[in-house]
């Protein structure tokens, strides 16, 4: 095992009030990233 | 008054059964086909496979929902396709052989004005000798069976760890060409994780084999993403995962052999070595369903329908990878023979992979197949409700709605361990899912800030979110329709 995530990246990623605010951010990225659109590529 | 069939009632199937049914007037009859008697979330499928979910928590029977929302429902399997009817019968029919109740083993015509053909795949296990759920001591989550009886046996090898017996663990691909890498992915980690909580990591060697030339290849030719203010290849976020899970890695490993506690698997090298392990996890490949398909006069059509997975509006010459581009994929998934004929989701046969195709030093095609499942199956499945709904109501046989992979996003939200405080979770996003190299020439063929990677406890929250809100809109409660596929 290497630990390659330092204390403070772990301590971000695992702590729940900056991950709610994560949480939050994502599920927008997300629904526009996936409602954003699709469509052909041939005509374009 | 129209007819529309759906083979099929998986994540594709019942999409466009509910969307057909929400938008049409009573009068047009939506008929779904399936052998399966329940609709299953599969994304949640890897959290039956560690324990921390229960089959009745990522499923619901089909037939209530059905008879409350004036869909037909038959519980029956398809057999062969007759597109042109027969000397007897004039419409269009597929032979359906029902599976259970009185009527199991009879079969029927079932006929139709549209058919959608969302049979998804065959779970082809027997392209790998020896590889069957709960033989060997390998083991699937493809399906919810398979992962509870996964459950099951890890979790008799974690009783033994915590009684001192040193373990070896394999996840990953069962073949040189399967797909769904993702699927094992989110089960390793999930493992990984499980085996801390139990206080039993030290026992076990955690090894991910796969048919991918690199790491974080998903079977879509890997990923340059935006991760925080940087920009990483996946090949090294997943990397970066799995050295600090203390997961070791095989790559490009196509495995074609399965002992007990033994895989045999060549790999690029064309060198022939065996991997042994005290549990598995293996994803097989996939493949068509083998259906026939009949004319007016009863000759054999079927490559007029199929090439392993059914004909759509792909450009299927083959070509060298260097001139494959977007516009070899399919928009709008009708089958160019029989235009009332659709095939959304997994049940297209893809012009060719995504990733870029590799043989070993013997010649064996060691490349993973292109992923169509979860988001791009709601969505096409969408789609081609959308454009029979207007050909029924406004006569129109040209189809408006379009939704190529090479423009369209997707997201993978990976669980890397459950638990509303410990969990963890990779979400990745890609845009388009098949890389257009002519537009985004310098970024592998995607546009940055929509292909984005984020590590940690929010991940989890949001898989777990979507494992809610998908069940809700599956189960058609009020307002289902706004949430996207």
């Amino acid at each position: 095992m290497t630990r390659r995530i330092s204390k403070y990246k772990r301590f971000v990623m695992m702590n729940p009030t900056i991950q709610f605010f994560k949480f939050i951010y994502l599920s927008i990225k997300v629904l526009v990233i996936v409602a954003g659109g699709h469509g052909g590529t041939r005509n374009a | 008054m129209a007819k529309i069939v759906i083979l099929g009632a998986g994540i594709a199937g019942h999409v466009a059964a509910s969307h057909l049914r929400r938008k049409l007037p009573k009068e047009h009859e939506v008929v779904v086909v399936s052998p399966n008697s329940n609709y299953q979330w599969i994304p949640s499928n890897i959290w039956v496979g560690i324990g921390r979910m229960k089959p009745k928590d990522i499923l619901f029977p089909l037939a209530p929902l059905y008879a409350k929302k004036h869909i037909d429902f038959k519980q029956a399997k398809a057999v062969s396709f007759h597109p042109e009817g027969d000397q007897q019968e004039a419409k269009p029919y597929v032979v359906a052989e029902y599976v259970a109740g009185n009527e199991k083993g009879t079969t029927e015509k079932v006929t139709y004005d549209y058919l959608i053909n969302a049979t998804g795949p065959k779970l082809n296990f027997e392209a790998t000798e020896g590889l069957s759920p709960g033989k060997n001591k390998a083991h699937s989550v493809c399906t919810y069976i398979h992962a509870d009886e996964a459950w099951n046996a890890l979790s008799d090898l974690i009783q033994q760890m915590k009684q001192g017996k040193k373990a070896k663990i394999l996840i990953g691909t069962g073949h040189a060409k399967s797909t769904c890498q993702g699927a094992a992915f989110e089960y390793i980690l999930n493992v990984e994780q499980e085996l801390r909580r139990h206080k039993v990591r030290d026992m076990a060697k955690i090894t991910w084999i796969s048919n991918e030339y690199h790491l974080g290849d998903f079977g879509m030719d890997g990923m340059l993403l935006s991760y925080g203010s940087n920009i990483m290849k996946s090949s090294e976020m997943v990397g970066m995962v799995f050295e600090d899970r203390g997961i070791s890695w095989i790559l490009g490993a196509g495995v074609h052999k399965v002992e007990d506690g033994l895989a045999h698997y060549e790999n690029l090298e064309g060198e022939q070595k065996q991997e042994s392990f005290d549990f598995a996890m293996l994803i097989p490949s996939f493949s068509g369903h083998g259906f026939k398909a009949y004319d007016k006069m009863g000759n054999d059509i079927t490559d007029r329908l199929f090439r392993g997975f059914m004909i759509v509006d792909a450009d299927y010459t083959p070509k060298p990878y260097e001139e494959w581009s977007v516009q070899d994929w399919p928009e709008t998934y009708q089958n160019p023979s029989y235009p009332n004929i659709f095939a959304p989701g997994i049940a297209f046969a893809p012009p060719h992979s995504i990733s870029k195709p590799r043989k070993s030093k013997n010649g064996t095609d060691i490349t993973p197949a292109p992923p169509r499942t979860g988001m791009p199956s709601g969505i096409t499945a969408k789609l081609v409700a959308d454009n029979i709904i207007e050909m029924i109501k406004h006569s129109d046989n040209e189809l408006h709605h379009k939704g190529s992979m090479g423009n369209m996003g997707a997201a993978c939200i990976a669980s890397a361990g459950f638990g509303m405080t410990k969990g963890s979770g990779i979400s990745i996003t890609t845009f388009p899912i098949v890389p257009d190299f002519k537009k985004y020439p310098d970024t592998h063929g995607r546009k940055l800030g929509k292909t984005f990677g984020a590590i940690g406890l929010a991940g989890h929250w949001l898989k777990l979110a979507l494992h809610y809100a998908f069940l809700y809109k599956a189960k058609m409660k009020p307002f289902w329709w706004l949430i996207p596929e």
